[in-house]
């Protein structure tokens, strides 16, 4: 096996520079004055196989970078479609391991490929392990809800040697001085929350994440993505009328389970409902400004 | 021909070319008038960081081109912005591509200590060193034989330099030292993998002089290697393609620069007043950024009030005339003598009486505390998270007492096992939420008070009520809590004329009130501190809550620290077990994780059988009824005795701390000693208060 965390002639890996696959992303979206839709859907929900089936869906409706998540047992940034969701697949055999053919389904079918987790499961598997293999399965960047850029020592040095993207949060009542800190130390786009809270679907949306993404650009963040709360197409195209990105995670879950909320939805139907949610969103925030 | 002796023969064959141009008498007069250098030693180690030596590094032969570097002097300029203590400058040509003209350029650029980085085996080149401004220069023990090391050394030296010495073997080391090194560079790369290897590190190391700085040379690329090289026990650090290769270079230092004040600052002692974020490498805020500002705000407000005599005066009056302070120190003589007979050691044994605390428990200490930090900071609604419902009812407690609006948040297995606390939590206007997610115990309980915070952070206080969760939680409730210790101390002064205990034994879940009773004997290493964990039905069947014995916890991020953690191999929390509600929790405070590495306390468990029977013996014993959670510290009792027979003790004064009273329990004994008839533990049951039998 080649160690990949070193160079052919077994020196240490130094930064890579190689530049940034969301940055190039949203500098063609920015060309073409549109905003960029990332939708979000656990790996291995409701089953591995189906899950990897799910994610060439979106890509294939309209979905332009899909966040895979890790599921966790306790996912505290995370309300209860998408805790239904991780737990679904954690009962059906979900690894870590396989993940990484997830970012290459995704990466095949055209998507950019993002992975959120959870700090604990990246740290058990190795950092560096995690981000050798990551960036083997053609993975663009990482999104860390509960890892700060304060105690992301090890992460910002892993993913400077193998070019990924760091993607942490801000929140709306960020004061300036932590915004100023995620700016500096994110790489790819920033990942802004619409509202104070875990994720979950809303009837609105308010006009706080239009102040925080000027705030956080004024910050020195070239790409600001909202999420959390983003549900219906109309959503989307109000926020990706000021966004460079729009996050949708839990509407689209939600189209894999059932009317129950715990349990999955029968495959071939959630699905279809799938690619018609992704395509009526993709609809709204690409057609968010006209 | 090595790849160094080729370095060191080109080396020479370009010195002596400049020597045509410049004369060894001419270089020595520049070097005798060129301006007095710096006394690098001084920046070299620090109590409070680990210094960082950037170094300009166009190229190396292992890794070839590096970085261009076209002005020197901008880099330079950024590294020392970034808070670098010495520049590194080298000045090799063939293959590094450095020059003597980078060290002018740098030497002006900058106001730190700069050193010369080249193949140095002349004089020549120590005096050309300093005539260019150099105030550190390299010499290679590898290159030079003893007297040759021993000159160079001492012509540095009478010039008023630093010299690095950088050294690759245990041998080399030995004969730095023997020609007088003051500043020894170690190579402690593991060859095969390259990285840090600390083992090596302490091997080369060991024994080393005190006044000898130690410079860890090679392998440091980040943030990482700095932090393992800080712990092996470095000074310094030098770094080359980690920062010259970097987009923001002053960003690249200051991260390191970051990396090792916080390495320094979560080592510090007296113990009894480590400050948090960071214990050792545990501890941190592993929380969503949208928790910060609340963060900081909880941290702000708390050290005012630590500053401030009025907060003290309250809340010292508060112990005092409402929940009953001091708690009392009772002799056991009776369970002392059980003790006694058990292990062969002749034990004096006292009680510290938590369980005589208004609510019935330690908890009330910490729950009064961030209640009053509640008032200061101006919101008006509490949140807390309780397992057995001691912490849940002493937070509903205080916040009747002060007119706050609260919500607890309880596992529903905990909820059925301890439903007469969840009855007077209500009795008290709190509003008791029952967490039927996950596995519905205390872990859980936690994820959802962390999810309500998120939501309504602006208005809320998460009390919570143990020693882990993100900074500052560990440290401030450490501070609510260490007046167990510092009473116990008095008492056994006042009342029993006992100078200091030979032992404490304190149950550990979260681990509040071993940190309480603890505390005041941490720098006391008269002191044995024992620390019970819940072995439910023993580590070797899974069913338990032991973090610390072989086999048991990882190192993980929980819940807003980083501790050990019991986990499945996929870093999924596991699901742990124990007859005690408030001790089964999957991981535990961050400040006992760094006792146990440092070694300071001894860690085990006592099972649920264990627990069980000293729950029943000191009850028969004393005419005193612990908690369960207690109960493992009274188990481990008769464990400590056996462990300071064994150390050589005969005799021995032993304080337990008795967290809690046992009255919650009764159901849960009653029903696991038979003391019920089979219609009365039916009763039980049909109230839901059958104990045990849940999980």
């Amino acid at each position: 096996m080649t160690n990949t965390a070193t160079t052919p002639s077994g020196q240490p890996l130094g930064i890579s520079h190689k530049p940034s696959r969301t940055e190039a992303m949203f500098d063609k979206f920015r060309a073409e004055n549109k905003p960029a839709f990332i939708g979000y859907l656990p790996y291995g929900f409701p089953d591995p196989d189906t899950s990897l089936e799910a994610f060439r869906t979106m890509v294939e409706h309209g979905v332009d970078a899909v966040e895979i998540g890790l599921p966790y047992s306790d996912p505290v940034m995370d309300g209860p479609v998408i805790q239904a969701a991780s737990s679904i697949a954690l009962n059906n055999g979900e690894t870590i391991r396989r993940v990484f053919e997830a970012v290459e389904t995704v990466a095949n079918a055209g998507g950019v490929p993002l992975v959120m987790s959870y700090w604990n499961l990246i740290y058990h598997y190795g950092v560096e392990r995690f981000a050798a293999d990551f960036e083997n399965a053609g993975g663009a960047g990482l999104i860390t809800p509960d890892l700060i850029p304060d105690e992301a020592g090890e992460w910002i040095e892993a993913s400077d040697r193998h070019g990924l993207d760091r993607i942490f949060l801000v929140s709306p009542d960020s004061a300036d001085e932590r915004l100023a800190t995620v700016a500096r130390n994110a790489r790819g786009f920033v990942y802004a929350a619409a509202r104070m809270g875990v994720t979950g679907e809303r009837a609105s949306i308010d006009a706080s994440p239009e102040v925080l993404v000027e705030r956080t650009r004024r910050a020195g963040t070239r790409n600001v993505c909202v999420g959390i709360g983003v549900s219906t197409a109309e959503q989307g195209a109000k926020v990706g009328s000021y966004a460079d990105g729009v996050i949708v995670g839990s509407a689209l879950v939600h189209t894999l389970l059932a009317d129950d909320n715990r349990t999955a939805r029968d495959k071939a139907e959630g699905l279809k409902l799938l690619a018609a949610k992704s395509e009526e969103l993709a609809a709204g925030i690409h057609g968010a400004r006209g | 021909m090595s790849v160094l002796d080729e370095l060191v023969a080109g080396a020479l064959e370009d010195q002596r070319t400049r020597e045509q141009a410049v004369s060894l008498e001419e270089v020595r007069k520049a070097a005798l008038a060129a301006p007095a250098p710096i006394d690098a030693t001084r920046w070299l180690k620090r109590a409070d960081g680990i210094p960082v030596i950037a170094e300009i590094k166009r190229a190396s032969p292992s890794k070839g081109h590096l970085s261009d570097i076209p002005d020197p002097a901008a880099l330079a300029r950024e590294y020392e912005k970034g808070g670098a203590s010495a520049i590194s400058v080298l000045t090799e040509g063939r293959r590094f591509l450095g020059s003597l003209d980078d060290l002018d350029k740098v030497r002006t650029a900058v106001h730190i200590p700069v050193l010369r980085k080249d193949f140095i085996v002349t004089d020549y080149q120590i005096f050309e060193a300093r005539a260019h401004g150099a105030d550190l220069v390299l010499l290679i023990v590898a290159a030079l034989d003893d007297a040759k090391l021993k000159h160079l050394l001492d012509l540095a030296h009478e010039l008023k330099m630093t010299v690095l010495v950088e050294t690759h073997t245990r041998e080399e080391i030995e004969r730095a030292i023997a020609a007088g090194a003051k500043v020894i560079g170690i190579n402690a790369r593991n060859l095969k993998n390259l990285k840090v290897d600390v083992n090596k590190y302490d091997e080369l190391a060991a024994n080393l002089p005190d006044d000898v700085i130690r410079v860890a040379e090679s392998g440091v690329f980040g943030a990482v290697e700095v932090e393992d090289y800080g712990r092996a026990g470095a000074d310094a650090v030098l770094v080359g393609e980690g920062v010259a290769t970097a987009d923001d270079h002053e960003l690249a230092v200051e991260r390191l620069v970051k990396a090792g004040a916080r390495v320094k600052a979560s080592e510090t002692t007296p113990l009894s007043e480590h400050h948090g974020p960071y214990w050792g490498q545990f501890g941190g805020r592993y929380v969503p950024e949208a928790l910060i500002t609340a963060l900081d705000e909880l941290e702000r407000v708390y050290d005012e009030a630590k500053a401030d005599p009025e907060f003290h005066k309250e809340f010292m009056t508060l112990q005092q005339r409402y929940v009953g302070r001091p708690s009392p120190l009772t002799e056991a003589p009776r369970f002392s003598k059980l003790v006694s007979e058990k292990t062969g050691l002749d034990a004096r044994i006292f009680l510290k009486r938590e369980d005589l605390n208004h609510t019935g428990a330690h908890k009330i200490n910490n729950a009064l505390g961030q209640a009053l930090l509640v008032k200061r900071m101006g919101k008006t609604r509490v949140i807390a998270e309780t397992g057995a419902g001691q912490h849940g009812v002493a937070t509903a407690t205080v916040c009747a007492m002060l007119g706050l609006k609260c919500r607890i948040y309880m596992g529903q297995i905990d909820a059925r096992r301890q439903a007469l606390n969840v009855a007077r939590m209500r009795m008290l206007g709190a509003e008791v939420v029952e967490v039927t997610l996950g596995d519905k115990i205390l872990k859980d309980a936690i994820n959802e008070a962390l999810r309500d915070w998120v939501t309504n952070v602006k208005d809320t206080h998460y009390l919570l009520g143990t020693v882990a969760g993100p900074h500052p939680f560990p440290e401030m409730v450490r501070d609510f809590q260490k007046i167990i210790g510092e009473e116990a101390k008095q008492q056994l002064k006042d009342w029993y004329g006992i100078d200091h205990p030979d032992a404490v034994c304190a149950c550990v879940g979260g681990g509040s009130n071993a940190i309480g009773v603890m505390n005041a004997f941490l720098d006391d290493e008269r002191v044995n501190l024992y620390g019970y964990e819940a072995g439910g039905k023993g580590p070797e069947t899974g069913r338990h809550a032991v973090r610390f014995a072989p086999g048991t916890g990882q190192l993980g991020m929980f819940q807003g620290a980083k501790s050990y953690l019991l986990e499945t191999d996929e870093g999924q929390t596991l699901d742990t077990y124990s007859i005690s509600a408030g001790l089964d929790y999957a991981s535990v405070g961050p400040e006992h994780a760094w006792l146990k590495d440092i070694g300071r306390v001894n860690y085990s468990w006592a099972t649920d059988d264990e627990a069980m029977n000293a729950f029943r013996d000191l009850s028969q014993t004393e005419g005193i009824i612990p908690a369960i959670e207690s109960s493992h510290a009274v188990a481990g009792a008769y464990k400590a005795a056996a462990d300071l027979k064994a150390k050589g003790y005969d005799k021995a004064v032993m304080i337990v701390n008795i967290s809690g009273r046992g009255d919650k329990d009764m159901a849960t004994a009653g029903k696991w000693f038979g003391y019920l008839t089979d219609d009365q533990a039916k009763a039980l049951e049909v109230t839901g208060a059958h104990g045990n039998t849940v999980a």
